[in-house]
């Protein structure tokens, strides 16, 4: 009987007036959230430049304290907020999730650290487990991620506590794009070196306060050059490669200097552990 | 960039060194007012309209003749002095390559051929398309050794392209080392901030033309309208209040207010709006002043002068095509259909596609068979692609 009763004391009186007043807060938290989410991806996908990132990593932060928020206000309409009665729902729900929701509430308690750690935001393109493409939401327990093949990825937040996350631009303008170009031994080197940079140099799409670097490396078969650039925006990464590429292949052939054949049963060496995101770039 | 105050103007003709260069007063605020602007039209879906003393409809545009009176082309010829003067006592003398560096519409070009004249010295002749195209570099070899030369613009010289950057990069290999004798190089910005990362031209000496003022903006449009010797009253039709006047005893009644108030509000407005330049200003003027529709004595010298911020602006939601062909423009001062084909990377027909909307939309203008951006278009244009991270001029 004492039992009962102390659990009885751990829930407040729950009449009709509290439950109208929980529906109300349930409801306007996912409006609010609908709303916010809504609104700034709206805008940010309607602005450039770094603005548009910043107002991007307010998405997830804005859900996480809309969501809190509306705990702080409802905990204590349901439970007195004592003490002795919070040690007793932590454990109860501690022991539930425990049992048989683990994965869900760790990938939800992971969309929490992300919203604060920030590995990846709205707008940034990573590469998680060999999927690339550009974060476009970032959800509760997932985040998403649309692949240059316009797939969209639904990646739980969970990769986070064990994999590593590749983010090329990390909430910045700034993308690395790599060019690649296999050609024949016999060339001279430093008229090629030349030649690419020219090509990054009269790109239309490059960004021009950051580096352009041609890189060279000796190869049973050949000689591999990767030019490594900066586009102005991430978002024109592949019409970014594809301009150096063409324009590369039109100067080298004007040049003289023949691709890199290589044997039939050569193929060519990617170490071991490199993200698909350098690869491909 | 520095922004300096009304009261610290000079002469409207300072010739100064390009890191001395500032952007008039309240510069800035005209961007955010711009941005505030767009914005607004972005959000609203249509041009947000500001309170207007006098409607559009009750004005009408000026006769040709009239407007050829009142705002003739602009005579270049003192800023030839100007920059004479300041290569003398800048001593520069010895410098191999000199630059006079001017943003569009800025009259490089017509300066440096106006100092050829006046110092007798020979101007260097522009390639051709074809040669800049396939890479020759026999304009080059064209140039000999000169004690002295001139090189009125430098943005005929080259083309962003593998081939159209050989001739400039030689050329200026040459001239920088000395070898070409000592030059005086008339520069579009755009080029001038684009071949310093393309080819490397750091070190070389840099004059450009100090960013105006207001009030220099009113002394000068006074000067220009009937030589100085007709009257001339302008009205704000934003404001309803006088913008500028040049009527002698109205003059002496102008200043006086000038000290008690302060005028020439409208002027340091558009100013700001063009980052002090005379020549895009130049064009504001000529395009924005209007007369009464219902004018009893044609004789009578009322003016109005529309908003400067009216004008045709790009949409903050501007594709990357139509970026890509902006920014090219500028580049190169300006471009044909077919050079422009050669430096974009999409097919000629996309290009001209883009080029055909923008002129549409008035953002471009056709100037000696060359498509730039327009005047009017210009402040805009220049922050949109500076706030999407693309390469902009220094000035």
């Amino acid at each position: 009987m004492d039992d009962q009763k102390q659990y009885a004391r751990l829930f407040n009186d729950m009449d009709s007036q509290t439950f109208i007043t929980l529906g109300i807060i349930l409801a306007s938290v996912i409006l609010l959230i609908i709303a916010s989410q809504r609104g700034l991806n709206w805008l940010a996908n309607r602005l450039h430049g770094q603005v548009r990132f910043r107002i991007f990593a307010l998405v997830p932060l804005t859900r996480l304290l809309i969501l809190l928020t509306a705990l702080a206000i409802a905990v204590p309409i349901v439970i007195e907020p004592s003490l002795r009665n919070m040690v007793t729902l932590l454990g109860a729900i501690g022991l539930a999730i425990g049992f048989a929701l683990k994965d869900y509430v760790s990938s939800l308690i992971a969309g929490v650290v992300s919203a604060i750690e920030l590995p990846y935001r709205p707008g940034d393109w990573v590469d998680i487990e060999g999927t690339y493409g550009e974060v476009k939401h970032v959800g509760m327990r997932t985040v998403e991620i649309q692949t240059p093949d316009d797939d969209l990825v639904a990646m739980p937040h969970l990769k986070l506590w064990d994999s590593a996350v590749y983010n090329a631009n990390n909430g910045g303008t700034s993308l690395q794009c790599v060019a690649n170009f296999y050609l024949h031994p016999e060339h001279e080197a430093d008229g090629v070196r030349k030649a690419l940079r020219d090509v990054a140099l009269t790109s239309a799409y490059l960004k021009f306060d950051q580096p352009i670097i041609v890189v060279a490396e000796e190869k049973p078969w050949g000689t591999h050059y990767r030019i490594r650039a900066y586009p102005v925006d991430p978002r024109q990464q592949f019409l970014f490669i594809t301009d150096l590429t063409v324009r590369g292949k039109q100067v080298l052939s004007r040049a003289g200097i023949k691709p890199a054949l290589l044997p039939p049963d050569a193929a060519l060496d990617t170490p071991k552990g490199v993200p698909d995101i350098h690869r491909r770039r | 960039m520095a922004q300096r105050s009304t009261e610290t103007a000079s002469s409207p003709w300072a010739v100064v060194a390009l890191d001395k260069f500032c952007t008039p007063e309240h510069t800035q605020k005209s961007q955010w007012r711009r941005s505030r602007r767009t914005m607004l039209t972005w959000l609203t879906g249509k041009r947000a309209a500001e309170q207007q003393a006098k409607e559009e409809h009750e004005l009408r545009l000026l006769p040709e003749v009239k407007l050829a009176h009142l705002v003739p082309n602009i005579d270049w010829s003192p800023v030839a002095d100007r920059l004479a003067q300041a290569l003398r006592e800048q001593e520069v003398a010895n410098e191999p390559v000199v630059f006079f560096i001017t943003p569009p519409y800025g009259g490089h070009a017509a300066v440096i051929s106006h100092w050829a004249k006046q110092q007798s010295v020979r101007c260097l002749m522009a390639p051709t398309h074809q040669e800049l195209t396939e890479g020759s570099l026999d304009w080059v070899e064209r140039c000999g050794h000169l004690d002295r030369w001139a090189l009125p613009a430098l943005e005929r010289h080259m083309l962003r392209h593998t081939q159209g950057l050989q001739g400039v990069r030689e050329f200026l290999e040459r001239a920088l080392s000395g070898r070409l004798g000592r030059g005086v190089i008339g520069c579009d910005s755009w080029t001038y901030a684009y071949l310093q990362q393309a080819v490397g031209i750091e070190g070389a000496p840099a004059f450009t033309l100090q960013g105006m003022e207001g009030k220099q903006l009113a002394d000068y449009f006074a000067s220009i309208a009937y030589n100085g010797q007709n009257g001339l009253t302008v009205y704000s039709t934003r404001t309803g209040r006088q913008v500028l006047t040049s009527q002698p005893s109205a003059q002496k009644v102008a200043q006086e207010a000038e000290r008690k108030a302060s005028t020439h509000k409208e002027l340091q407005r558009l100013a700001a709006h063009c980052r002090g330049h005379l020549g895009v200003a130049w064009h504001y003027w000529r395009k924005r002043l209007r007369e009464p529709a219902q004018q009893d004595d044609p004789d009578a010298s009322e003016l109005w002068l529309l908003d400067a911020l009216a004008d045709a602006e790009l949409p903050a939601d501007t594709g990357d095509v139509a970026l890509l062909v902006l920014h090219a423009l500028l580049l190169h001062g300006g471009l044909e259909d077919q050079a422009l084909g050669d430096v974009l990377p999409f097919s000629h027909h996309e290009a001209l596609n883009a080029r055909l909307a923008l002129a549409r939309q008035g953002i471009l203008s056709r100037e000696d068979g060359r498509w730039q951006v327009a005047a009017l278009s210009y402040a805009s244009v220049r922050q949109l692609l500076a706030s999407r991270n693309y390469l902009v001029d220094p000035l």
